[in-house]
């Protein structure tokens, strides 16, 4: 509108030399960017300020766009548990120091030909006792199956008793054998403690 | 029948015993050859079944174990051994605090004994060291009396009588570090015999039953023992002398259950004793050819 009207304005301008006064009243006349032109249609202000038309896919869209982002953080919280540390295969830093470090022994040949001898006799001494275990056991295995056997020869019924497991044997309980015999009549102190045990959960 | 049998039974053990051997092979032929077996009617249905007895009188016994209550001490070689693991684990460890500590004592009195000793570079540390640390500790260790490994009655008993080694067996906390068997005197025939305790199964009950009746019947009700399962642990079986055997009954056979001692004692007001004896001390007791049995499934590890 501005620039049709300006050019018909200097194309008057061209007739009559007052270019000057023209341009000096279009200035005026535009103090605010509302303003266009004094000549021109109000058409613009109305036309913005029409109700917006509520699209009907703005819903979905919100919910979709709602899901999308609880997927996202299920992703970042999907990470996986920290492992607990075993404390056992965690080597404190204190032993790793090198003024700790012991000078190897310097053995005479005496000595390392006594530790030799020594090893070979304890795995001979435990040769034998495991062999004398297994001829126990083995024993008493092969004795209980004889007696198995006659109890079979004398009465099928009482060989089937025989046979059955015995439900009330187990769990079986028996305090086994300590460095010293039991006190009789001995009761412990009761003592407090502090369990500084460290519990880790995931 | 049962009385008046057992009153006959084995006069002379030893005479059979040496006679016949206890192989179960050659005999059980003979007797399935002269006598109807007892047969379940579930293999022959058709057949009648023959409720002819067998030969062999069933016997239960029982074999109550009170297990060890000390550990054995170490055998010379396993003391050797066990003080070579020690020294090589010593050699190949760190120095714990402990010894750091002595070390750094030890050089801090070779520093002030040097010529050009600075009294005042040390920072006035305490004067407790180390090897004082160490004497407190060693008198503490002097001061500690530990537990007895035997019983007073016990010891004194070893004290006394040495020469005797018959002295009170019938005691139970005797050889703390081995396990012990109970024996029972019984008269069979017209003679004292030490056997294990066994009674004669009846009808209409199981051998275990039997076993633990004979538990309670000659030892009074305070003895409290679990048994190991239901099945024998072994046999013993033999004929009676030529002049006892009749066509129904030969001979006897004696079912042992094993047992563990729970609690309890017997009354010592027994007739006839009883007696607990470890693995060694059978013999004494026992004929040989019951100890070789009853030998096979005494374990004493």
């Amino acid at each position: 509108m501005s620039g049709v009207l300006s050019q018909t304005l200097t194309l008057f301008s061209r007739q009559n030399s007052t270019l000057c006064s023209l341009a000096v009243l279009s200035l005026q006349a535009r103090q605010t960017h509302w303003q266009t032109t004094i000549l021109g249609l109000r058409t613009s202000l109305p036309m913005r300020a029409e109700p917006k038309k509520k699209k009907k896919v703005d819903p979905k869209r919100e919910v979709a766009l709602r899901d999308r982002l609880k997927k996202k953080l299920k992703k970042l919280e999907r990470v996986p548990p920290e492992l607990i540390p075993i404390e056992d295969f965690i080597t404190p830093t204190k032993y790793l120091d090198e003024t700790r470090v012991r000078e190897p022994p310097r053995l005479s040949f005496e000595e390392s030909e006594r530790r030799a001898l020594l090893m070979k006799a304890w795995s001979r001494y435990k040769q034998e006792q495991h062999e004398a275990e297994m001829k126990t056991i083995n024993d008493a295995l092969e004795a209980q199956r004889e007696a198995l056997e006659e109890l079979r020869l004398e009465s099928e019924e009482l060989y089937q008793a025989a046979l059955k497991r015995d439900q009330r044997l187990f769990p079986y309980e028996s305090q086994g054998p300590c460095y010293t015999p039991p006190i009789p009549g001995y009761q412990a102190p009761e003592g407090k403690f502090n369990d500084i045990t460290k519990v880790h959960t995931q | 029948m049962a009385a008046p049998v057992r009153r006959v039974l084995l006069c002379p053990l030893r005479r059979i015993l040496t006679q016949i051997p206890c192989s179960g092979v050659a005999s059980s032929g003979c007797r399935q050859l002269s006598v109807g077996l007892r047969v379940p009617a579930v293999q022959k249905p058709n057949d009648v079944v023959l409720e002819s007895p067998s030969p062999w009188r069933l016997l239960g016994a029982v074999f109550v174990q009170r297990l060890a209550v000390i550990s054995r001490d170490r055998s010379p070689i396993e003391k050797d051994f066990a003080e070579l693991l020690k020294q090589t684990e010593l050699e190949r460890s760190l120095l714990a605090d402990h010894e750091l500590r002595l070390l750094e004592d030890a050089e801090r009195v070779s520093r002030k004994q040097e010529e050009d000793y600075d009294s005042d570079e040390d920072s006035g540390q305490d004067i407790v060291t180390a090897q004082d640390l160490e004497d407190t500790w060693d008198q503490k260790l002097r001061q500690f009396k530990p537990a007895q490994r035997l019983t007073g009655s016990i010891q004194k008993q070893l004290l006394n009588s040495e020469a005797d080694k018959k002295a009170d067996r019938t005691c139970l906390e005797r050889c703390l570090e081995d396990s012990l068997v109970l024996l029972v005197k019984e008269k069979i025939g017209s003679e004292d015999v030490w056997l294990l305790p066994q009674v004669q199964w009846e009808n209409g009950e199981t051998l275990r039953e039997t076993a633990e009746r004979a538990l309670t019947t000659l030892t009074g009700n305070s003895i409290k023992a679990t048994f190991l399962g239901n099945a024998p642990c072994g046999v013993y079986k033999y004929k009676f002398p030529k002049d006892v055997r009749t066509e129904s009954c030969v001979g006897a056979k004696v079912f042992f259950f094993k047992a563990l001692l729970g609690s309890g004692d017997i009354a010592p007001n027994k007739k006839g004793g009883h007696v607990w004896v470890s693995k060694t001390e059978l013999q004494d007791y026992l004929k040989p050819q019951y100890l070789e049995q009853v030998g096979r499934f005494m374990v004493d590890l």
